[in-house]
């Protein structure tokens, strides 16, 4: 258990962490009825990678033969770019199930980018092959 | 182990808003006391209700040898096509028609379709064509095997051979692998044939695992026979108040249901972080406990409904035994429900990529006509409002109409002073269920 310690955050407090990011958001700008505002402007991610933009980005790192993060979760929008941006000391492969499935090579590097988009709203896995990991699951939304 | 999706690749469903799941449990809950307290109080459901006769021309139609030969032809040629693209065709699973047309159209398209209009696998089942072909040439009597079926096996075979499919689909290693897919579906064709020719026809009403669930789904449908064998039309309830009450039943019904809540559970974070903590990410360990949780929802579903269906004073040790068994048909509803909830837009949009698939089914760059120029619409996962209100409307019907029928068949078999509280642990049961099955559609 201890080889995942980037599993740190579970979907569950990914949810708690969506409704207070809500929350506040509704706080600052004293919104009424816009509460849904926050979901649309800024996407809200288990992992601890940085969003630049409008882009959703997952961080994944691969390092001494343990994934972070893993089964995390993760917020998009329909025809949103998504980035994967992976660092890595092994080569692997990405697999993204959404339709149609993409397929990204991982090598040894860091500051790996792959970029895509979903057009349909529905659940998105993003797994590591050779790891035999789920890394994140994406729920786009309309 | 890739955990694909029911062994096909890309997205799944969104889950169901809170809301939904909230208001389509308070419902369910309501309608349960409200059958509970308010419906008949005198069985009133009867499986030998002469409903009403389709007209002549259409059942002859429905009924002509002819007609059930081309079905039966059918079968026997889309079987032939399906094995054939499982060993010529192309070795990767998203270029490969098989395992969709297997989880899709078989698993899930025979059994909705049979839910609309009967049995259909036994019509268009290949291992029964090629058994009668086989009798005619013979000679002999489908009917007739070499050896009488053993009374004590009931449904038991067929409970196996589901148990052997949801295993391949939900546990297995590798549950897209044209290679698994191909062998499961040969040895179906084996064990069936060798069913057939033993025991006869009724091999494939007990010991067939798709015709024992299809038929168990056309017990839903408004077609059905009556005794003298002409089409009906019929409530559907008087219809399922005439399924088999036979050994077997329990571990059908509850390998379905429990097996449909496993596919959910399995794919949400919490069962993913327990499988990691538990079993690392090795192949084997991982496929062990997949099994270990796939059984033991399967054990809890059954134990759980036959500790209930014998929760009952007033009644014999012999006929206590015998509830369950007997009780197990109003699940029926339930694990229906359940499976057009979760298999919906697998069957309709997963369904149309199938289709497109074989257009060119061996791998060889064909493009047939009609399949090649497909496109795929998601006319479901477009809409995921839409979509989320007719699971928790599935979900909730078949509630309804499991425990109504638990209800009537509790007024037939207990006696009167315990009509009322003998039902009582069945229904709450019932409404476990579905709130289990509600909470993994909105955490799923």
């Amino acid at each position: 258990m201890a080889r995942w310690s980037g599993r740190g955050v579970s979907a569950r407090s990914a949810v708690a962490v969506f409704a207070l990011v809500a929350l506040l958001g509704c706080g600052v700008t004293g919104c009424g009825s816009q509460t849904s505002e926050p979901a649309a402007s800024g996407p809200v991610e288990s992992t601890a990678a940085d969003h630049s933009g409008q882009a959703v980005t997952v961080g994944i790192r691969l390092a001494g033969g343990s994934v972070s993060p893993v089964n995390a979760r993760a917020e998009a929008r329909v025809g949103e770019p998504i980035e994967l941006v992976v660092h890595s000391d092994t080569e692997d492969e990405l697999h993204v199930h959404a339709d149609p499935e993409h397929t990204f090579p991982v090598r040894a590097g860091a500051d790996q980018r792959f970029t895509f988009r979903v057009d349909v709203p529905g659940r998105v896995d993003v797994e590591l092959h050779e790891a035999n990991v789920t890394v994140t699951t994406i729920y786009v939304r309309p | 182990m890739t955990p694909l999706a029911h062994g096909i690749g890309g997205a799944s469903d969104l889950p169901i808003p809170f809301t939904y799941a909230v208001v389509g449990a308070a419902w369910a809950l309501t309608f349960s006391f409200a059958i509970l307290a308010f419906a008949w109080r005198e069985p009133r459901l009867d499986p030998h209700s002469p409903g009403r006769a389709l007209p002549a021309g259409l059942r002859a139609c429905c009924d002509s040898p002819a007609v059930r030969a081309v079905l039966g032809g059918l079968g026997v040629a889309v079987l032939a096509l399906a094995l054939a693209i499982g060993v010529f065709g192309d070795r990767a699973q998203a270029r490969n028609p098989l395992p969709g047309m297997v989880y899709i159209f078989l698993w899930v398209g025979v059994m909705v379709a049979s839910l609309l209009v009967g049995p259909v696998w036994k019509i268009v089942s290949p291992v029964r064509a090629l058994h009668r072909l086989g009798c005619r040439m013979a000679g002999r009597d489908p009917a007739r095997g070499l050896l009488p079926y053993p009374g004590g096996w009931g449904m038991r075979p067929a409970a196996l051979g589901l148990f052997s499919f949801v295993w391949l689909e939900l546990a297995s290693p590798e549950p897209g692998s044209v290679t698994a897919v191909t062998a499961w579906l040969a040895g179906y064709v084996v064990i069936g044939l060798a069913g057939l020719i033993v025991f006869g026809t009724v091999w494939a009403e007990r010991g067939d695992p798709l015709e024992v669930y299809s038929s168990l789904m056309a017990r839903l449908s408004p077609l059905s026979r009556r005794e003298s064998g002409e089409l009906a039309l019929r409530w559907p309830l008087n219809n399922l108040a005439g399924a088999p009450a036979s050994a077997g039943m329990v571990a059908v019904t509850a390998t379905l249901l429990g097996s449909t809540a496993f596919d959910s559970l399995s794919a949400s974070a919490g069962w993913r972080d327990l499988t990691l903590d538990l079993a690392g990410n090795s192949t084997p360990s991982r496929t062990l406990f997949q099994t270990a949780g796939l059984l033991a929802v399967i054990g809890i579903v059954a134990a759980a409904f036959t500790l209930a269906a014998r929760a009952t004073g007033g009644v014999s040790g012999a006929e206590r035994a015998m509830l369950p068994i007997r009780l197990a048909h109003s699940l029926v509803p339930v694990i229906a429900g359940y499976v057009v909830a979760h298999y919906l837009s697998f069957l309709v949009e997963k369904g149309q990529a199938t289709l497109i698939l074989l257009a060119d089914p061996l791998g060889l760059g064909w493009s047939l006509p009609l399949l090649g120029n497909l496109e795929v619409h998601y006319v479901l996962s477009a809409h995921p409002a839409v979509l989320g209100s007719i699971k928790v409307a599935a979900v909730l019907a078949g509630h309804i109409l499991g425990v109504t029928a638990a209800h009537d068949r509790c007024l037939r078999l207990l006696p009167p002073r315990h009509r009322l509280t003998g039902q009582l642990a069945l229904m709450l049961v019932m409404v476990g269920y579905t709130f289990t099955g509600l909470y993994l559609l909105f955490d799923a």
